[in-house]
């Protein structure tokens, strides 16, 4: 179980990262999010003692996290790299020997995960040969092989089409079944909701959000209403609360209400005679939380 | 496996597997070897030369005689008696010249004509006819055998060279301080060179893990120190198998070679055993101390790198160094009294190049040369510490600000990393 408690850091004038705290249990996944720059980087950092946070401190099941739990992390950073000139092999073994293995654990097992992975090469085939996905798959790979009990990846779909993104979130739910905790970020919002129980945003260093998906969705009040009936748009305008209202191009009307209450009096009057197909309210998306989140000024 | 040992052995592994290791380890051979090429065929040809043909045209055929000895430089040709059927041989150029001598009371008076391709031969005449002369002499002298040896003896004449110590006449060897010179000059190349191959070839190792951000899995994995000690015992390792192949290479072409009768007279002339063992001596302390000082300093330099593409911008500061230490070395060659020369020589950076000179030219004590390995030895660790302090935040820092950028904020890192650490112990 990984928790951090009130991390701080900052680089002379500038605070990269402010009070953020969370906590990540056995087999749970986090998603932390937050535009470029908002300190995402920073707070993997500090979890993987590559920076030493100003304030605050980072405990891993219990214990602060030293050198000595290197071999159970697997990390995957933002920009991706491996030895160009080395084979498949050879580099998933070095990384793997890094983290403790010994070749002997390691070899018999590359096959499987080159084949889980569907990576398009031999294993004695030099990266430099590969296409840039399956570098990319090589280097989750590495990440991985090991069996880490803790994941940090940082932007791990980035750069993957649908189909090897798939590949990914199976490899990273198969991780979670055997109880590793892991802490992702991404920019899509889609992959976000897909895998994360929890979730923390940053801005600026700051920690806006935190919760489950469910909670922080909740938070915002159910101000979406999908609706199918009899009612034209500029009926429901006329009701209190709504700020919009349009009809999307596969028939259904989209409403944005100002709070969850306003939905009552719309219902009432779309069902007045009874059966309608659709009347769903929903709290905004994850996307649309984000940028709404982003794009508030900062005080 | 112990993670430095997996890290040196990742390094040494993918330096000598590579063909520029390969490239770099041959190159001096084939230059050394394409040297030796050219002396052994030039020899073989001065071997294989024919014999410049010569007649003698004299009433007393003992000229004939001695000139036809073996050993004797021309090839005589004994059916040509007569000076017309010489030219007539010169003519069809079947002889190369002909002697004609004539003796009267006792003095000899010889001509050669020749069709130009006797002019080197001409003292070997002339010191051939001298003895000739001196015999007939001796006859009409009746002088012994030994009364002949005895006149011609020769003076021996020896040499000794003295320098100026502590207001005292010290004879030196002349053999040891060209031995000596030869090898402080031998080391100031050598050292360059090293310098050069590896210095790049571990900041290129350092800023391509930090560019393609192989560093941050590295460090999440390693201590920094494990990386950096790593790659550091890595790239000695390869540069002790270059060595090593060097040595075997020497080895087995001295075996091979030494037969070669060009070989024999280099040999005669250079003393290998004493070179060695100046290799031996404090050559090879300054060799490591320089090689260990510049490769670690490249470490350094190469983790303020932010890409592969500025690894060579970022280890200019070091080629000038070099550089300059370098030819510093080469004017102690020449003038190793000099102030420049002594000061350079005591400046841990420098030391490796210059020193070596002022020992060989004996211009420095034996305190004088301790002084400079002990601080080359406190520098190098001195070096060595600061290098790893920045190395940890180096290699998170990436900016376009260039080198001087780049320490800065990798100063701000440390100092903001060593105050929460600090503060970490003050609270418990």
């Amino acid at each position: 179980m990984l928790e951090a408690r009130n991390l701080r850091k900052t680089f002379g004038d500038m605070t990269a990262v402010d009070n953020i705290s969370f906590k990540i249990e056995k087999g749970e996944i986090m998603g932390l999010i937050g535009q470029n720059g908002a300190g995402k980087t920073t707070t993997f950092r500090m979890i993987l003692d590559l920076l030493t946070p100003d304030k605050g401190e980072v405990l891993w099941k219990g214990e602060a996290f030293t050198n000595r739990l290197f071999n159970q992390v697997g990390y995957l950073p933002e920009e991706r790299g491996l030895y160009p000139k080395v084979s498949i092999e050879d580099q998933i073994l070095y990384f793997a020997q890094l983290r403790g293995k010994s070749k002997k654990e390691i070899k018999p097992l590359i096959d499987n995960w080159l084949e889980k992975f569907d990576v398009k090469g031999k294993k004695g085939d030099k990266v430099k040969t590969l296409s840039k996905g399956n570098q990319q798959k090589v280097q989750l790979i590495t990440t991985l092989i090991h069996q880490p009990e803790l994941i940090i990846l940082d932007e791990p779909f980035s750069g993957l089409d649908p189909v090897n993104a798939d590949l990914l979130e199976e490899g990273i739910k198969e991780a979670q079944r055997n109880g590793a905790s892991i802490i992702f970020s991404s920019h899509n919002m889609n992959n976000v909701e897909e895998l994360c129980d929890s979730l923390i945003m940053l801005r600026n260093g700051q920690q806006i959000l935190e919760g489950s998906i469910k909670e922080i969705r909740e938070q915002f009040g159910r101000t979406k209403l999908f609706l199918e009936s009899p009612l034209s748009t500029e009926a429901l305008l006329q009701f209190p609360g709504v700020q919009q209202a349009r009809v999307n191009k596969d028939g259904v009307t989209e409403v944005t209400l100002s709070q969850t209450e306003d939905g009552k009096a719309i219902f009432e009057a779309a069902t007045k005679d009874g059966y309608i197909p659709t009347f769903s309210q929903q709290p905004p998306t994850l996307e649309e939380i984000f940028k709404r989140m982003a794009g508030e000024k900062h005080e | 496996m112990n993670k430095f040992w997996v890290i040196t052995k990742e390094v040494y592994k993918k330096n000598v597997k590579s063909i520029g290791f390969l490239i770099m380890v041959l190159s001096p051979l084939v230059v050394a070897g394409i040297a030796i090429a050219i002396g052994y065929f030039t020899s073989q040809d001065a071997e294989n030369a024919e014999a410049p043909t010569l007649a003698i045209i004299s009433e007393n055929p003992a000229v004939q005689e001695m000139l036809s000895q073996e050993g004797s430089p021309f090839d005589i040709q004994e059916d040509i008696t007569t000076q017309a059927a010489a030219e007539e041989a010169l003519l069809d150029e079947s002889l190369d010249g002909y002697l004609t001598i004539e003796e009267s009371a006792g003095s000899i008076q010889a001509e050669v004509t020749h069709n130009d391709s006797l002019s080197d031969y001409i003292p070997v005449l002339n010191e051939q006819l001298a003895t000739y002369q001196t015999m007939v002499r001796a006859n009409e002298l009746q002088l012994t055998q030994e009364q002949v040896l005895s006149l011609s003896e020769p003076v021996t004449v020896q040499e000794s060279i003295v320098n100026i110590k502590d207001g005292e006449l010290v004879t030196e060897e002349n053999n040891d301080t060209f031995v000596q010179e030869f090898g402080a000059y031998f080391v100031c190349i050598g050292i360059f060179i090293f310098i050069m191959t590896y210095a790049s070839i571990i900041a290129e190792e350092v800023a391509n893990e930090k560019g393609t951000r192989i560093m941050e899995v590295i460090l999440s994995s390693a201590t920094a120190g494990n990386h950096f000690f790593g790659k550091l015992a890595g790239v000695i390792l390869v540069i002790l198998t270059q060595l090593a192949f060097y040595v075997v290479v020497g080895v087995i072409g001295y075996f091979f070679a030494k037969d070669l009768s060009f070989i024999q007279t280099f040999l005669n002339e250079v003393d290998i055993w004493s070179i060695v063992q100046q290799l031996l001596g404090y050559t090879i302390i300054f060799f490591v101390t320089g090689v260990l000082m510049y490769v670690i300093l490249a470490a350094f330099f190469g983790s303020l790198a932010s890409k592969m593409e500025d690894v060579n911008k970022s280890v200019t500061p070091i080629v000038m160094i070099a550089l300059a230490g370098f030819y510093v070395g080469l004017y102690a060659f020449v003038s190793p009294e000099n102030i420049l020369a002594v000061v350079f020589s005591y400046i841990p950076l420098f030391t490796p190049f210059v020193m070596p000179f002022r020992i060989a030219s004996e211009t420095v004590g034996t305190l004088g040369v301790w002084i400079s390995i002990v601080g080359t030895v406190l520098f190098t660790i001195l070096l060595t510490a600061v290098s790893l302090a920045f190395y940890r935040a180096n290699v998170l820092i990436y900016s376009d600000s260039g080198i001087i950028g780049t320490m800065k904020r990798s100063w701000s890192v440390m100092q903001s990393n060593r105050k929460a650490k600090k503060a970490k112990k003050a609270n418990g």
